[in-house]
């Protein structure tokens, strides 16, 4: 077991924790060399060459449909669940998921659910620009911000609006002309809804002259993203988003964003180079930024199941988790994507983080309604499931976390668990809740479930 | 009465020991603080979906309406007529009561600019108050941070349900959310939560984060103790129709008779996505609506304490004019809202009926944007600086 706190820290921001079975000492290189391992999700298949596309108004059958969307989001979410906690891929995962956060994006099939979060996971850590540029060009992307409807007798400013806002510059580094010669350019971007794939259609895009941030030209959608990526200010706002998740969520330290945004800039958005530097530099690990993010409700879940090697008995389980938490994936409630920090916590959620461990590990049973957000066509408000269990081979983790006093064996899982020490009242708390049980597997049981029950244990 | 102050103290001092945090008690120690004498309560109600407000209030003389609707629209002889041109959908007969009574308010076409029909981005822009820009916090929230700076007071403003909904969410103070205060209470008395509550002051934890925590889970316990102390029993109040909604609003009342000092209470109801076979199904919501909030008045006013409650119903859209072809109707726009209170200075219909020759793309134009509703509802009522809590200024309007 290593239990360097370092190592810990790095494993909570880059990962979701440390797992048990994660022997190798983790140093930067090897976790590097790990992250090219690359696992697309392909689950949701294409039926006779045909993607089918939720539709609504197509009475015969929409019940029939319905059902099968609802088992594809369930399958789609479940399996990526399953994948975050793999050993090999934690890395690409976590970065799959801040991606997946900021590129956010919501459309009812899940055959382009999943293209897209495969692209996002392809391009995770490779170029920005490259994963803008798929990002752009992406059926879902393109239905979810409009973009089949932008036209060049209609133009819809959506997409164009977006990309500028919230995935490349930030607000403040355009003009609303910039929004609406943007929107022309993109005219013409779309996809076929059969094949899933980007087409580009000439008839609707606008060939006129453009004047966009300072240049006039008759600019393509290409063109207008090679002017953002030409603009050092997309390298700041993306450094800046990367420091709050995988940094501090305070404001951030000017001096070295700048430097390390400055970087990223000349290395011509070398993500991979970008995570490096961050996990590799000596800040990263002071005690400012150790033990003070709070974990999403993905992370939280995604923790307790790497920290423990469970697995779920009904893989279903993990949306009931993600609807009570009020963070569903591939569900995000906007483009601007989900809330953090505090924001996660409120008087319930708390209650319920608080009680999650022995949902899943003790078997306790919960009358929690998680909320029916209103539509009758989101699969996910009717997915439910009551077996909440996870198996989890307590004995193996008896077996590795056991020292010889009772103390030690506390210590030891305390620091596998939490990201800063808790209280010593907290301590006897957790040792009389597993001096419960005197088999070694139930004790540890007890002990794991307890920590994790700890409001320090929200913590990353 | 124990006054709430005193309450605190008492328990979170005498009985419970260390539980007390000093943050906490400064926030009740505050002149600012919610005044207890203070009565007037705001009662909101979501109807998610997104309600078809044309088949609630019936524009019964217009043939457009007939015409858009031909196997869904309300036929003429079935509808409540309370004006000539418009009335009631059957299944609201109770509601048609409190519109007698002088309670009932309706406000039609009701909207903001350039509407959004996906349910969940719009029913953000109505629970965060800005359909401009993506906000993490609600505007009950805001009034919250806005009406008492310093103090964290989570059930100021309670939920009644199981998650707390991002309107009542503010960046210091967070709403509550709660089933009912037995339920609430015995889930904290969970031995763990609350040994850990116990165990640990907010004040020996010197990180931010921590810190926050901790304060959050302390009220969450004294909330709950408080709220059970004062209206743990149930009401012997009179009968509610078996729902989960009357449930909700059952125990609303139970809360304002035991006069806990909440401020604004919130409940939802669900299902109102009504894209195929509309009719059963839509029926059967208006009729568990409106003997809900029915019984809720009744209840209140038998007791005296309905002239201290507003209660506002919106949804987070309307539906398209046309019915589709699945018998049901899909996402529109602009839709009606209700307010019920004894003070209405205006009653029934407070402003134009729908214009159906008038339209985009189908879908009705919005005449008066939500925010003047909110505007008016806490300036007039919760007695806030509006745009402490809008950001913008929006016209009030004359009905309360």
């Amino acid at each position: 077991m290593n239990n360097d706190p370092k190592t810990r820290h790095f494993l909570n921001r880059a990962a979701f924790g440390p797992a048990p079975g994660l022997k190798t000492p983790v140093n930067t290189p090897t976790w590097i060399k790990s992250a090219s391992h690359h696992r697309p999700i392909d689950v949701i298949r294409k039926v006779d060459g045909t993607v089918m596309l939720p539709d609504q108004r197509q009475p015969k059958d929409a019940k029939a449909r319905r059902a099968r969307f609802l088992d594809e989001l369930t399958e789609l979410n479940t399996t990526w669940i399953s994948q975050m906690v793999l050993p090999e891929t934690l890395w690409r995962e976590k970065m799959t998921l801040f991606w997946h956060d900021h590129f956010a994006c919501r459309v009812r099939s899940a055959f382009l659910s999943q293209q897209l979060n495969n692209v996002v996971r392809r391009e995770a850590l490779g170029s920005f620009g490259d994963l803008l540029k798929a990002v752009s060009k992406d059926p879902a992307m393109l239905q979810f911000l409009n973009n089949q409807q932008n036209k060049k007798n209609s133009p819809n400013e959506n997409f164009a609006r977006e990309v500028l806002e919230l995935f490349t510059l930030g607000r403040g580094h355009y003009t609303e002309a910039d929004i609406r010669n943007g929107a022309r350019a993109f005219t013409g971007w779309a996809f076929n809804p059969k094949t899933a794939a980007f087409v580009f259609r000439p008839r609707a895009h606008d060939e006129g002259p453009k004047t966009f941030k300072g240049k006039t030209g008759n600019f393509s959608g290409d063109d207008i993203l090679h002017i953002i990526l030409d603009d050092r200010q997309t390298a700041q706002f993306i450094t800046e988003k990367i420091w709050r998740y995988f940094v501090h969520e305070g404001p951030p330290d000017e001096d070295i964003v700048a430097s390390l945004a400055k970087d990223f800039f000349h290395s011509d958005y070398n993500l991979h180079k970008l995570m490096a530097a961050v996990f590799s530099s000596s800040w990263f690990y002071e005690p400012r930024f150790v033990g003070h993010r709070i974990k999403s409700p993905v992370e939280l879940l995604a923790g307790m199941l790497t920290q423990t090697g469970g697995r779920f008995e009904d893989p279903r389980a993990a949306l009931f988790f993600q609807r009570a938490l009020s963070q569903i994936l591939f569900q995000p409630p906007n483009v601007g994507g989900w809330p953090t920090g505090t924001a996660w916590i409120d008087s319930s959620s708390l209650a319920f983080r608080m009680t999650m461990p022995a949902l899943i590990f003790k078997n306790l049973i919960t009358e929690y309604v998680p909320k029916d957000d209103g539509d009758a066509n989101n699969a996910t408000n009717k997915a439910a499931t009551r077996n909440l269990n996870c198996a989890v081979d307590w004995a193996s983790l008896a077996q590795q976390f056991t020292k010889a006093s009772t103390g030690e064996t506390l210590a030891v899982v305390e620091d596998f668990l939490l990201a800063t020490p808790t209280t010593a009242a907290n301590r006897k708390l957790v040792a009389t809740q597993a001096a419960r049980s005197t088999r070694d597997d139930e004790w540890m049981k007890q002990a794991f479930t307890a920590f994790m029950s700890l409001p320090e244990y929200q913590l990353s | 009465m124990t006054s709430r102050r005193n309450f605190l103290k008492q328990s979170l001092l005498g009985a419970t020991g260390s539980l007390l945090v000093p943050t906490f008690l400064k926030a009740f120690e505050n002149p600012n603080a919610f005044a207890e004498t203070h009565d007037k309560i705001l009662v909101v109600v979501q109807l998610s979906g997104g309600n078809d407000g044309l088949n609630t209030i019936v524009p019964y003389r217009n043939d457009l309406y007939y015409q858009h609707r031909p196997s869904l629209a309300v036929a003429a002889d079935k509808v409540l007529k309370v004006s000539d041109e418009l009335g009631f959908h059957p299944a609201l007969a109770p509601l048609q009561g409190l519109y007698d009574r002088g309670y009932l308010g309706v406000f039609n076409n009701v909207g903001y600019p350039n509407p959004d029909r996906s349910h969940f981005r719009s029913m953000d822009i109505w629970q965060t108050a800005s359909p401009e820009r993506y906000l993490q916090t609600g505007w009950i929230g805001r009034y919250l941070d806005a009406n008492c700076p310093g103090c964290s007071v989570a059930d100021q403003a309670i939920e009644l349900d199981d998650t707390l909904s991002l309107a009542l969410k503010g960046d210091n103070i967070k709403g509550l959310a709660m089933k009912d205060p037995r339920k609430l209470y015995n889930a904290v008395h969970h031995s763990f939560i609350h040994e850990v509550a116990q165990n640990n002051t907010a004040a020996t934890v010197n990180d931010p984060t921590l810190h926050y925590l901790y304060k959050t889970l302390a009220e969450t316990v004294s909330s709950a103790d408080f709220l059970y102390q004062k209206a743990g029993a149930p009401s012997s109040g009179p009968d509610y129709p078996q729902s989960d909604f009357s449930k909700k609003l059952k125990t609303v009342a139970q809360l304002i008779h035991a006069r806990v000092p909440t401020r604004v209470y919130y409940v939802s109801m669900a299902g109102f996505d009504t894209h195929v076979n509309q009719q059963a199904q839509h029926q059967r919501l208006l009729q568990l609506y409106s003997e809900g909030i029915t019984a809720f008045v009744e209840d209140l006013d038998k007791r005296d304490r309905m002239k201290d409650v507003l209660i506002m119903t919106f949804s987070e859209f309307g539906r398209r004019v046309a019915q589709n072809a699945s018998g049901g109707t899909d996402h529109g726009t602009a839709n009606n809202l209700f307010v019920v209170t004894k003070h209405l200075k205006q009653k029934g219909f407070l402003n134009n009926t729908p214009d159906l020759l008038k339209l985009d793309n189908g879908d009705l134009i919005h005449q008066l944007d939500f925010r003047s509703v909110y505007a008016t509802i806490l300036d007039r009522w919760l007695e806030v600086e509006p745009k402490k809590i809008l950001s913008d200024a929006y016209p009030t309007l004359d009905f309360i």
